[in-house]
Parts: C-alpha cells; structure tokens; sequence
C-alpha cells in the first residue's frame, strides 16, 4: 500500500452511536467476514482478491473481504447493471469469462496461476486490459476487455469506498443523520470530525 | 393485493410516481377525479429505509439494465433515473430553477435547434405556483433570468466549504454567483424542519428537508382519496378498438392485473415512457402508440455534466453540507464570441467518496488505478469540485429503442443511444476552462476532469404539429386524444438548468388543463 493516511487516530465507527439505526446496521455489517460465497467459486475469489488490491492499492484484509463478498453478491443476484454496453455480456458472465482468461493467460505465459503471480506482473497484464492490449489473442478476442476493467473498477471502488476503514483512513465523517453537519465554514470542523496529524 | 378500483373505471391512471406523476396526482385527486397511480419501485420510509450511505442507496436508482449504445454511451440507474413512488425527485440534487426564453424559442431567437410551442411565459404563472407549493429557498435578488427573486423561503444559509471556495473563485475572476435556489427548506414548512447540511440529497434525504413527491404530493393525493399502488410495473397500454386508451395493464410480485380508466397518463421519464409506447403496439397501432410521427423514442437528450476536481493546499472537504449549495449561470445564453452555440450553469458540487471515487477512476486520460487512485483518495479531503450542467442539441440519433434481449417482465429492454454533436463538445471544453479557472483562481490545482453527463429530457416531444411531435403541449398526444404523456419526455430541448422545476410547472398546467376538460365534458373515452 503506497500513500499514508493523514488521520492516523481516527475512527469512523467511534461515532457509530450517533447515526440512526438503519446507517449504523448498514455500515457495521460491512466488518463482518462471510465464509461462503454464491457466485464466485474459491479460486475465482482468490484471483478477484488480487486485482481488486492492485485496483485500489490496498491489501487491507477487511476491506477486501467486503470487496469481494460485495462482487460476489452483486454477481448472484442483482438488480440490474443500470446500464450495459450494446455486445458486452451480462456481468456474471463477463468477470467470470474475464477471470478465466486472465487464468489462462498467467498460465499460458508463466505456467503458473494468476494468483500466484509476482504482483509486477499482475499489474502489468491489469495495465494491459485498461489499454485494450492483453494477449494472446486466441485467449482475449471473445472478452471485452475495456468493459471488463470498467466493471471490476466499478464494483471494486463502490464497495471499497463504502468501508468504515476506508472512510477511516481518509478522513470522511460520513453519516451525520440527525445530528447534520453545523461548522460549515472553510477551515472549519465539527468536533468529531478527523483533525490532519500528518501533513502529505 | 389490496385495490380500491379493481373492477371500476377510474377517470385517470397515471403510470408513474414521479416528479410529474407526483403533481398530477395531487391536482387531479384534489380536484374530485378517481386516480389510480401505479410506480414500478417501492413505497419508502425515510426514516426507515433511507440511510446516510452511497452504497445501499443506489437502490433509490433504476437499476434495472438498459442497453446503451452510441459514441457516448450513457451511465443510467442512479446517475439519471429514479424508481419507486417519488421517482428521480426522491434522489435529486434539488437545484430548483426555470428555464428562460431561449430554452423555449431557441431556434427564433438563435437560429439553431428547435421551438417549443410554449413561451417563458406561458410557463411563468405555474413556476411561480410550484415554487410557492414546496417552499423554494432561494436569494432576495437572483441575477439571471426572467425571475430575480425574492423566493418564497430564505436562501440557505450557512452553506458549505466547496461553495465558498467556488464563490470566492468567481468573486476573483467578476464571475457572479449567487447561493442556489433549492427544493430544500431554510425553515420550518408544514411540519417539515430546515435542512441540517448533512449532505445526503443524492441518497434520500431523512429528515424531509428536501423536497420530493414522495413526501410533499403523494400523501395530499392520497389524502385527497387517490390511490397509489407501489411495486406495480406497468406493462401495456390497453387499446379499445375505437382506437381510445382503455386502461393499463400491470405486474405486481409476478401476477397480471388490469386498470381500467377513461384516460391514460404516461410519466414514467424519458427511457420507460417512450418504451412503454412502443412495446403497446398492436394491430391499430404497429409502430407502437401515439407514434404516427415516427418521433416515439426520438431526440432524446441529457445535460453534459463533465466535473472538474481540484486539489488545495487546505482542506475543502466535500462531504459536508448539501451538495449543490451555489451556482452561476454568467454562461447561460449564446454569446457570439464563442464558437458554439448556447450555453451552461456551473455549480459548486460536494462529493462522497464513491461518488468522488468513481469519477476520478474514469478521469480523462484514464482509467486512474492504482496508486494514482489510491492517493487521490488518501487526498481526497482537499479536493474541490465544480459541476457544469451543459445543453445539449436535440437530435434524431439520440433515441430510445427495444432491444432483443428481455426483461424480468419479458419485455424487450430499451435500449438507449447517445453521442454528443460537435456544438456539445465545443460547449463541454468550455466550460472546463471555466471551471478550472475558478478553482485555479482559489488556489486549486486541476488533477482530474472527468466526462459524465445527468439529467433526461425528450423522446415524447411536444409540438403544434403532429407530423414532427408526439403529444401538443399539455402532452395530449396527438393521435390518442385520452392518452396524454407527462414528464421530461416530453421536452423540445434540454435547455442549459435544471429541469425538474419545469417537469413539474407543466405537469401542474397539464393538470389545470384536463380538469377543464372534464368539467367541460370534452374529454372522449373509449367504448370498447
Ligand atoms: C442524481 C440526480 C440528481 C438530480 N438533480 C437534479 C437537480 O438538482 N435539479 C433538477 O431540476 N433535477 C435534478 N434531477 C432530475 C430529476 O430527478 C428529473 O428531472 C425528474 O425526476 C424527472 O421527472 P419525471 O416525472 O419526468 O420522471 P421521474 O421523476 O423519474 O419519475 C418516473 C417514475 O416512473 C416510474 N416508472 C417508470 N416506468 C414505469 C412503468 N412501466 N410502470 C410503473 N411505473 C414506472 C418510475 O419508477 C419513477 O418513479 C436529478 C436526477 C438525478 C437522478
Ligand atoms: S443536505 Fe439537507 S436536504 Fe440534503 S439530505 Fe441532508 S438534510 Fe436533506
């Protein structure tokens, strides 16, 4: 993980008890670890665990457990996508096509699993699909690969960014409902707001 | 399922709870008409099903998938469209503007784009009485437009540290800014308490500060004794032979039901309301309903919506206070020394992390991963942001479609094609500069411009001809005469603000006019 948090000392959750009900239940689950996925196989968590990290450059354990539960969950069932790119697969099928090439494309040119890769290399087949660039293309040609990276990007940062961690890390006092937020001027702070201890 | 009217025939249905949907069943109910409202999502609590959390709250979103297309495929769900009783307005930001003379009579006064059959002033008397209906807190004196204030409520006060960074950066450049007017209460009305800047607009507001119909006009209709039936997605428009709208029919938890009534309302917004027409075509009617000009679907647009973040030495901190707290619209209308043709509203627009996340992921010159991504985030309290809300050009390739493929209700999804023409682009780098140099002119350095859009308008475009326009301009729609259509659909441009003050202004003088019309006994209903 690169970059250090400017408010080393704080804790989002500290503040939990002034939430109402419903946000604190929604945001405390999100600490809990589940054992079982519906969708995604183990394996395929374990790959997803690796992009998801390189992804946002964290490999806290919590937050990428929600991360991935969060993809899981979303893959088994969800609503809808909103809005799907004309020829690209439904998600379910895209991640696990895109998951089974990146698979075989570590073992095609490494001979070993994609998880198991020296993270350089991880990286650099994720740089890869952003530019539209993997190979082989016996492989890649039936994956979207832009599609692919801006669907694991978008599951990926939603979820991430919704963990207390995370919002801990940087610095977010997030829900304020009922209390709202009332020193709202520039500089200024409520006092359970983050204070900066270390200056970037 | 419990029904007031299951075997009657009501006067109207309307098909969708929205910001329209909203209004008019208010109107109709309180003018002693039988209503029946059906929404596709659910009835909410605020207090009980909102919550002050992005993630969860995507749900207030249509998530259901839509088919995009084009060379600018738009993002829709929660970025556009809403789903449940309330529709988008339960989720808006509630900037609460009008339109001015040259979003209706474009073409005339700047020789490009196309007239609406109404003016500014047609429009004027029902702005004023919507504003007055919701308590619109707004400025003593606001500098642009045909209506400089006072508003009925007190502008917002104190706002947030993205707004005053953004008002402080116009002040140095002899930009003018003015606090925004807003849906959202400064004081206390008809039980509701002030906003306390907690900054979740975009996730359901919980202390109903802000303004929805959800909270406002729902509870008077059904006060008013209509009836309003969530989790009920409509699915056909049913024809009598006479060639008259009959009724509706509708799914709830999976089971077929029907609604009879002598008139048929349609605001379900811009994708469902054309999808709808189209996929109620039969025999009478093979191109799909009230589409004898081909224009169902057609010339569909949103407002380029590009953000622009800057980083500071200071702390802005996004998060806090209402989103959009202030705004210029020193760049709205046409100006001859620019290379491009009308013109935009800039607002200063606080961020939550998913949100500021997401977009700086799919900045320009992206996708921004990694550790780019990652200090970005660690940053992010020192990012300030400005929002542009852009015209966009009517044009007959930007339109809804049925898709091959189907949904849960085994209806053909639309599918939803948009590409920006070139007088958009020149509009969206302008505007750029702009917003770069208020933040510039703060201090801020310019780390990620990001390309997005918001809003829907058109599809169902009003018109005094029915050869190039689906309904006239109290959205009666032209071949149907008790068919009417009412919503941002049926917009003629999109026009360079906020457009739900102006859903919501027809939706009030569509009301007034079928009320009329009852009372006159000309409305024509079908005999079967
Ligand atoms: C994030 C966001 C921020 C926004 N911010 C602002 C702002 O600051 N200012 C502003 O002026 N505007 C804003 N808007 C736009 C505003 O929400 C829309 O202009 C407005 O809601 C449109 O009203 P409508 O009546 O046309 O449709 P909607 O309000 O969208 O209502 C349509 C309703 O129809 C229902 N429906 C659809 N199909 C069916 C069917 N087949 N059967 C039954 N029901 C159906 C839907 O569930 C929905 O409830 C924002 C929108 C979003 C999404
Ligand atoms: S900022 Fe105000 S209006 Fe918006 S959700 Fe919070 S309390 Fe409601």
């Amino acid at each position: 993980m690169s970059g250090i948090t400017r408010y080393p000392s704080f804790n989002v959750l500290d503040e939990k008890d002034a939430w109402d009900d419903h946000t604190q239940q929604i945001v405390t689950s999100r600490n809990q670890s589940i054992d079982k996925y519906q969708f995604l196989s183990e394996r395929e968590a374990e790959i997803l665990r690796s992009i998801c990290s390189l992804l946002v450059d964290d490999s806290s354990p919590d937050a990428l457990a929600f991360v991935i539960s969060h993809i899981d969950k979303t893959l088994y069932s969800s609503p809808g996508e909103g809005q799907r790119k004309v020829g690209v697969p439904a998600a379910s099928e895209l991640i696990r096509q895109g998951l089974k090439a990146m698979e075989q494309s570590s073992q095609h040119m490494y001979s070993i699993s994609f998880a198991e890769l020296e993270t350089v290399k991880q990286k650099n087949m994720l740089k890869d699909i952003s530019e539209v660039k993997a190979e082989p293309s016996a492989i890649w040609n039936r994956v979207p690969q832009k599609a692919l990276f801006e669907k694991l990007m978008r599951l990926t940062v939603e979820s991430y960014c919704s963990h207390p961690q995370v919002w801990s890390d940087i610095g977010y006092a997030g829900p304020a409902y009922p209390r709202g937020y009332v020193r709202t001027q520039l500089g200024q702070l409520d006092p359970w707001e983050a204070k900066t201890e270390n200056e970037a | 399922m419990k029904r007031k009217y299951a075997n009657e025939e009501v006067d109207a249905v309307i098909v969708g709870a929205g910001a329209a949907g909203g209004v008019l069943a208010k109107e109709l109910s309180e003018a002693g008409l039988s209503v029946v409202v059906l929404d596709a999502g659910p009835l909410r609590d605020p207090q009980k099903d909102f919550a002050s959390d992005e993630l969860s709250m995507k749900s207030l979103g249509w998530q259901d998938t839509r088919i995009v297309d084009g060379t600018d495929p738009l993002t829709m769900g929660h970025n556009n469209s809403g789903r449940g009783v309330g529709g988008g307005t339960v989720h808006f930001t509630a900037v609460f503007l009008r339109f001015q003379d040259v979003d209706f009579q474009g073409k005339t006064i700047d020789g490009i784009g196309e007239d609406w059959p109404i003016s500014y002033e047609d429009l004027e008397p029902y702005y004023t009485r919507t504003e007055k209906d919701i308590a619109v807190s707004g400025p003593k004196h606001f500098p642009w437009g045909h209506y400089n204030g006072p508003y009925p409520y007190p502008e917002r006060e104190p706002l947030s540290p993205n707004a005053y960074m953004f008002m402080n950066g116009c002040d140095k450049l002899g930009i003018r800014s003015s606090v925004a007017p807003l849906a959202i209460l400064s004081a206390p009305f008809e039980g509701r308490p002030p906003c306390i800047n907690r900054g979740f607009c975009n996730q359901g507001c919980m202390p109903d500060s802000k303004f929805s119909t959800l909270i406002v006009h729902i509870p008077k209709a059904i006060k008013a004794g209509a009836e309003v039936l969530p989790d009920c997605m409509v699915t056909q428009v049913l024809m009598g032979k006479d060639g008259l709208a009959k009724g509706v029919t509708f799914v709830h938890n999976g089971k077929p039901y029907e609604q009879k009534a002598k008139m048929v309302i349609i605001s379900a917004f811009v994708v469902e309301t054309p999808r709808l027409l189209l996929n109620s075509a039969n025999e009478q009617f093979p191109d799909g309903l009230a589409n004898s000009s081909g224009m169902v679907g057609k010339s569909i647009m949103v407002h380029s919506s590009n953000d622009v973040y800057a980083k500071f030495d200071d702390e802005i901190r996004l998060y806090k206070g209402t989103p959009v707290l202030a705004t210029t619209l020193d760049f709205y209308r046409t100006d001859p020394k620019r290379d491009f043709v009308r013109g935009y509203t800039l607002h200063s627009h606080g961020a939550r992390p998913v949100e500021f996340a997401n977009g700086v992921s799919k900045a320009q010159g992206g996708p921004i991963w990694g550790e780019r991504f990652r200090q970005a985030l660690l940053d992010y309290n020192h990012y300030g942001r400005v929002t542009l809300v852009g015209e966009v050009m009517p044009n007959m390739n930007n339109r809804v479609t049925l898709a091959d493929e189907k949904d849960e209700y085994g209806l053909p999804r639309a599918k939803v094609t948009f590409s920006y023409g070139e007088n958009d682009r020149k509009l969206i780098k302008h505007a750029e500069r702009t917003m770069s140099s208020i933040l510039e002119a703060e201090g801020g350095k310019v780390e990620f411009v990001v390309p997005d859009t918001a809003h829907m308008a058109g599809g169902c475009r009003m018109g005094n001809n029915p050869a190039d326009s689906v309904v006239n301009s109290y959205g009666q729609s032209h071949d149907i005469p008790n068919l009417y259509v009412c919503d941002a659909s049926i917009f003629v441009t999109s026009g360079a603000g906020n457009p739900t003050n102006t859903v919501m202004s027809l939706a009030l003088r569509t009301a007034e006019y079928i009320v009329e019309k009852m009372k006159k006994r000309e409305l024509q209903t079908s005999r079967g």
